[in-house]
Formats: structure tokens, sequence, C-alpha cells
């Protein structure tokens, strides 16, 4: 089963066909230029197919951020760690609509939090594209720090943020 | 997860299950070979396993998908079959692929006949297609054996493939259905030899 994380504004849920439109436009449009994109229609369908596979192959995985008034989705954030990938990461996008709103941040935290608590990550890192200073921004205010960078063989050359070690937070939030 | 819920299905030589994390490097191995060259591949390690991935929430989102083709006898692995329909496709396909060094065996026949007669019986398809490349004449070749006929006035994915329409139900109730119930069962034969090129 893929848990349900709940912040002041959002929900972190699993992905539903409903999430492939909004998913969509955001892979066609210019802000996923800094993951790969812009991408051809259709990728978002096997991108949402492939964010529930990866639960299945892992046993974690990335959530669908949503409103939690609207249940609309923000964006895509969690625990993720495809094949080809230096070591396990914390990562996160968020759509258009959700830009400027500390969005990112909020789900961010909460996916660290499960990550430490569930998953035993005391200091995970997120990978990010150099020309995404906005991510690059919210790494330094999760308090990452960088620690070099490795290219792969799709997105090209990508940093390595160090997130900081804290006490595991167990329990429920 | 509703992964569970994938339903084992049978035939005589084979066991159709749900993929596996550990049915993985099976997979891995025939993308990344010349094999799957009509199947989008070769792919990377990164691609291969972002498709092992969307092949497993395809059964999550579409509500079926694409079964691991197992050997009754041993268990292992010979390739997948079931049901594929992503986004840019028109409409349902039937599909399958034989890892290489199990072509030739009738795997591919006895699954995707099996599977067909699921969707039809179980989920009530009226019809179905292949999407083949036209320069995949192992896979037309087995799209002819499964009964099914070019349907050119059929819309495409991209214009660079074909698209194969299989028989209905009703037309596999006869003839048709014995014709391929026979090659199934001959392959059990150990004596028996496919005649002509390679057959999946």
């Amino acid at each position: 089963m893929i848990p349900t994380l709940t912040t002041d504004r959002l929900i972190l849920r699993a992905p539903v066909m409903e999430d492939a439109a909004p998913l969509a436009a955001y892979l066609q449009g210019p802000r996923s230029a800094t993951v790969g994109g812009p991408f051809p229609a259709g990728e978002a369908f096997d991108r949402l197919c492939a964010l529930l596979g990866h639960w299945n192959l892992r046993g974690y995985g990335r959530w669908i951020v949503a409103d939690r008034d609207s249940n609309a989705a923000l964006g895509i954030v969690g625990p993720y760690f495809p094949m080809d990938w230096p070591e396990p990461e914390i990562a996160w996008t968020v759509f258009d609509a959700a830009e400027g709103r500390g969005i990112a941040h909020e789900a961010a935290l909460a996916a660290r939090d499960y990550a430490r608590a569930e998953l035993g990550w005391h200091h995970p890192m997120s990978a990010i594209s150099p020309s995404n200073t906005r991510s690059a921004a919210l790494a330094r205010r999760l308090g990452c720090t960088p620690e070099g960078d490795f290219t792969h063989p799709v997105y090209g050359r990508l940093d390595i943020w160090r997130h900081p070690e804290q006490e595991v937070r167990h329990g429920t939030s | 997860m509703g992964h569970r819920d994938i339903p084992v299905l049978e035939t005589e030589r084979l066991v159709l299950r749900g993929p596996e994390p550990q049915d993985y490097p099976d997979f891995k191995a025939t993308f990344a070979s010349y094999r799957s060259r009509f199947m989008g591949g070769p792919l990377n390690a990164y691609e291969t396993w972002m498709l092992y991935a969307a092949e497993i929430g395809h059964w999550e989102i579409r509500g079926y998908g694409m079964w691991m083709v197992h050997l009754k006898e041993t268990g292992e692995t010979v390739g997948m079959a079931g049901g594929w329909f992503p986004a840019k496709w028109p409409e349902r396909e039937i599909a399958w692929i034989i890892w290489p060094d199990k072509a030739g065996k009738g795997y591919a026949l006895e699954a995707a006949h099996r599977v067909r007669r699921y969707f039809y019986e179980v989920r009530g398809w009226e019809t179905a297609v292949s999407y083949i490349d036209p320069k995949n004449l192992d896979s037309i070749r087995l799209a002819e054996r499964l009964g099914c006929r070019k349907d050119a006035d059929a819309p495409s994915i991209d214009g660079s493939d074909a698209v194969y329409r299989h028989p209905t139900l009703a037309q596999l109730q006869g003839q048709l259905g014995h014709g391929i119930a026979m090659e199934i069962a001959h392959y059990r034969d150990p004596l028996f030899k496919p005649k002509g090129w390679a057959l999946d």
C-alpha cells in the first residue's frame, strides 16, 4: 500500500489517472527543461505508470503532492531511486500552479521526515540539474550542502545536494 | 497495492503471473539486446528500469497489463504477454515479447492466445489489435498464426507500425480456434520441429 501523508496545506498520495492531465501540462511545458523536457504527449501516462511501479519495485517511491482541499495535483515529491542513480534521493518537482508558494518545501520536509522515520535515510541526497536554480535554492533552504556531481546518461550532469543529518523522528505526523 | 490482484493464468506449459521485482534481470537482458529493436530498444539501464516500473504501474492505472510468462516446469521466465494501452495507443493492444534465447518454442503463441481469451471472456473486450513494426516478420507471422488480419483502416500509433486485428471471440469458436489449439499442442511434442523461419 502506498501511504498517505498530510501537511498543513497538502496531501501526499498515490498517483491516479486523473493526475495525467496536470502532469502532461508540466512535462510538455517549458518548466520541465531542467529535467530533460519538454517531453512529447503520451509521456505523462508512462511516467504515471512508472511512479506506481517504483513503489512496487522498491517498496517506496514518490507521491503526487495534491492540494488538501481540492485534491488537485501540484507536483511529485518523495524518495526516488531509479536504476543508474548513484544512491537513493529525496526528489521534488512542482507544477506551474505550485510555484512560489512554498509547496515544494512543505512537501519535501514531509517526504524527508518519512524517509528518515520509515526508511532509515538519515542524510540522503537530492540530485539537481545545475540549471535548476530554484531547486538548488530549495535545497539550501532545506539545509542541504553541495557535494559534487554525477553524469547521467539521460539527464546529463546532476549536482548532489546532501541533506543534513538529523534525529529520527518516530511516530505519526 | 492493486498489483497483488493480478490474476494468475495457466496453460498447458505456462503460468502467467504479474511482473515481480525478481523478474527484472530477465527483462533487462532482453531490452538491452538487439531483440528489443522493434519495441523501442535497445534501452539503457535507466530507461529499461523505468519501462519495467511502467509495466507494473500499467496494471494499477488500467486494471490490466502485461503478465510475466513462466514455464510451469522450471518457473523460469520466457517473456511477457498481455494487454497494453498507453496514452498514445489508438486502442487496446494484445502485446508479447519473448526473451531471445526462448524463441521458437511456441511460448508467445500459447501465452498470447491465453491472454486474449481472458480479455474476451473475463474482461468483456470485443476486439483487440496488435501494433507491429512491418520489419518484425516473426511477430507478424505470430499475429497471423493467432488469426489476426492486417487492418489497413485502423489508425496506427504513429504511422510506422502496422495494425493487426485479432479475431473476435465468436470467430475463435470454430475451426480457427481449433487450428491454434492444435498448433500449440504440437509444441508439446518433443519430436515436433516448426517449419519455415524462426517462430516466436
